[in-house]
């Protein structure tokens, strides 16, 4: 799904991504962590093209992303509130990220359904613009509007940040269900050692840009990544 | 208490970042102001001088006091556009332990240091001195000053109270409208002249100056009612809650058109939903009057047709001229996110041709009216609106791309320059000036008309060559596009 060659991004002779090599199949949940300023933010935007490498490449599908606007298909990104468009109200936005999918206004409501629960009552219907919503509620939109995309790659950074702990514990459980459904290849970081471990089949370790572990998740992971963060 | 909070606004103006940022901005900022400044009290010295001129032998007080309540008029459709609420900044206060009512007597004073509260002064109190205080001695002209003070006192305080009042309930917004329209078209139609009444009233309080309390009450008595309102008022939700509900549009039209119409309808609603571009709408509107300084019978013949060039430019591509600055800029907000969706450059960039066409169009049809006054207007504005449409909206899009400067929509608008720098100087130039590089040497030597057929056709060239611009104006984007993207995400 995912190639990274050789990239090297460095911001005033800092670098801060440094992959000499890193394969991604398809259908993998990948959890990266490391502390802040560790470039998991960065990697993903160079996934997303939203920043020059200074060095590499990186290929989704084959296809250099820098170059072919294939990607954009298929992937679907929550980064921050920079990804919401935020005088829309969440259904105009629902309705907008569907319309780039050729996904009907009829097939949106459908879709959202399912997240009623995840709603909570508070998103659908608010009578608010994105903007007036809680910094947890805009999360939620984000990642629906992620979800509704029905991406083959969902890249998400600190999804589980801002969440409520209910939220958090049915976004596991929705992330854990994607894979098997649809074949999707999902990227997330976090924080939270406990809830990647749970959810993600392999983790990246990243430190000052370069990662240094590259782990497939088992019974003795969550240890070993608390010995390294233990100081 | 209040001097302090005053001391803080002052620095949260100046610190501000987009303030410290930029001296040269300031400066050319500060220079602007002082310029209008000094041209309002230039008009206001130049006052007695005119009237005697054009008025000769007549009593020119008495002309001059039947001006007074058109500019009170005047003056309260510039506050309703321009004046905004010094609301919000009173947040961080409301938990701390200051008396509500200092905080609402800062928010009043406050609201008094506004442009529109100095204009007045320099506007009227010259010729006070000059002639009211000859003819009617130092307590009429004392009288006239404080007339002017408190009048501007009372329409500073009415329209922030209207203004709050319209955040409240919309109809008090049609009332207002209402009552403006029908004071215009009765004074029109000379059924009521406010003229008369503005001379008669001045005349009487310049002969008995004691008269004045009544200007005074009116404007202690807005003070007052401002006061009131706001101290049983100022709960944060309030201010919020009483918004109403927001609801979502779909605009059917523009779906089908598909991505470009997508992309347009957001554009409409991000000009709809947020201060500082609903602003810029507001100020095209009240520009498309422009044309009417120009449009004189004088200037209607042939010699003086270069103005036509940049009147027609100037009213036709007032929206691209005005929103055209911040073009993706107004996007930066979420910038990121539109860039790593499913939107294919050209279209992007498709879609802000559509838009310009449509509003450039909307607003040539709109100004046809000035066709009323000659058809010669009606085929300059043609050729005006083919170049804005054809060669402005290309360039526009060509200078978005070396725009790295993010915008906060969420800021208002007067005086906010924000996300301006260098390009957004060249920017006007470049749409108002490059058509005259092809008009200038045809109307010189040959004759204005074939300049402006000139201009015209070019646009129209240039607009069925759309589709090779696109092309190119994505490959300009994608050189600069991560400059754009990491300039945006700085705010």
């Amino acid at each position: 799904m995912l190639s990274i060659i050789d990239t090297v991004k460095s911001y005033n002779g800092n670098i801060v991504v440094n992959i000499p090599q890193l394969d991604i199949p398809t259908g993998e949940i990948i959890g990266l962590v490391g502390n802040n300023g560790a470039g998991k933010t960065t990697l993903f935007r160079l996934l997303l093209d939203l920043i020059r490498a200074d060095k590499g490449e990186i290929l989704s599908k084959e296809k250099n992303v820098a170059v072919s606007e294939d990607w954009k298909g298929y992937t679907a990104a929550y980064l921050d509130e920079g990804f919401l468009i935020n005088y829309l109200t969440p259904e105009e936005y629902f309705y907008f990220i569907g319309k780039l999918h050729q996904r009907s206004k009829a097939d949106v409501d459908e879709f959202l359904q399912n997240f009623e629960a995840f709603f909570d009552g508070s998103i659908l219907n608010s009578g608010k613009y994105i903007r007036d919503l809680s910094k947890g509620n805009q999360f939620k939109v984000g990642i629906a509007a992620c979800l509704l995309q029905q991406p083959e790659l969902l890249t998400l950074d600190e999804p589980f940040a801002n969440l409520d702990p209910s939220s958090q514990l049915r976004l596991i459980r929705m992330l854990k269900e994607l894979p098997a459904q649809q074949r999707v290849t999902v990227l997330i970081s976090s924080h939270d050692l406990n809830h990647v471990t749970e959810v993600c089949h392999r983790i990246l370790l990243m430190e000052k840009g370069r990662i240094i572990k590259d782990i497939d998740t088992t019974a003795d992971t969550l240890q070993e990544l608390e010995s390294y963060f233990e100081v | 208490m209040i001097l302090t909070l005053l001391s803080h606004q002052w620095k949260s103006f100046w610190r501000s970042r987009n303030a410290g940022r930029s001296l040269a901005i300031q400066i050319v900022l500060g220079l602007i102001i002082a310029y209008l400044l000094a041209s309002i009290l230039t008009i206001g010295f130049t006052f007695p001088h005119m009237l005697h001129k054009f008025y000769p032998g007549q009593d020119i007080v008495r002309i001059f006091c039947s001006f007074i309540f058109y500019y009170y008029s005047f003056d309260v459709v510039l506050r309703f556009t321009l004046q905004e609420l010094p609301v919000l900044s009173t947040q961080p206060y409301l938990g701390q332990n200051i008396p509500k009512r200092k905080l609402v007597a800062f928010l009043n004073i406050r609201s008094l240091f506004h442009f529109l509260n100095l204009v007045p002064l320099f506007l009227f109190l010259p010729f006070a001195f000059m002639e009211m205080a000859h003819a009617y001695g130092a307590a009429g002209a004392a009288g006239f000053i404080a007339t002017i003070i408190f009048l501007t006192i009372f329409n500073n305080f009415l329209i922030l109270y209207i203004k709050r009042r319209t955040i409240v309930s919309s109809w008090w917004l049609v009332g207002f409208f209402a009552a403006i329209m029908a004071f215009i078209v009765l004074d029109y139609f000379h059924i009521i002249s406010l003229g008369k009444w503005s001379s008669a009233s001045f005349i009487r309080l310049l002969s008995a100056p004691s008269l004045v309390l009544i200007p005074v009450a009116l404007g202690l008595a807005a003070w007052f009612n401002n006061y009131r309102f706001l101290l049983g008022n100022l709960y944060l939700d309030e201010g919020i809650a009483a918004e109403k509900e927001k609801t979502s549009r779909e605009y059917t039209w523009l779906e089908q058109m598909g991505l470009s119409g997508e992309l347009i309808a957001l554009d409409i609603k991000l000009i709809l939903r947020n201060k500082r571009p609903k602003y810029i709408l507001r100020l095209s509107a009240l520009f498309m009057a422009y044309g009417l300084i120009f449009y004189t019978k004088d200037n209607l013949k042939e010699p003086h047709m270069y103005i036509f060039l940049f009147t027609g430019i100037f009213v036709t591509g007032i929206f691209i001229i005005n929103y055209g600055q911040f073009l993706f800029a107004w996007h930066s907000n979420y910038f990121d996110g539109l860039m790593s969706s499913n939107i294919s450059l050209p279209a992007w960039i498709r879609s802000k041709f559509m838009l310009y066409t449509a509003v450039s169009t909307i607003i040539f049809i709109i100004t046809s009216f000035y066709g009323l006054i000659s058809w010669k207007l009606l085929v300059t504005h043609l050729a005006a609106w083919l170049y804005n449409i054809g060669i402005n909206s290309v360039i526009s899009v060509y200078l978005a791309t070396y725009n790295y400067k993010a915008i906060d929509l969420s800021k208002s608008a007067t005086f906010n320059y924000q996300g301006t720098g260098a390009v957004q100087w060249v920017y006007s130039f470049a749409l108002i000036l490059a058509p005259y590089v092809f008009f200038y040497p045809l109307a010189r030597f040959v004759d204005p008309w074939v300049g402006f057929a000139a201009v015209g056709g070019l646009g129209l060239i240039s607009l069925l060559l759309q589709n090779w611009w696109v092309d190119i104006l994505v490959r300009e984007f994608r050189k600069r596009k991560y400059l754009v993207l990491a300039g945006f995400r700085e705010k």
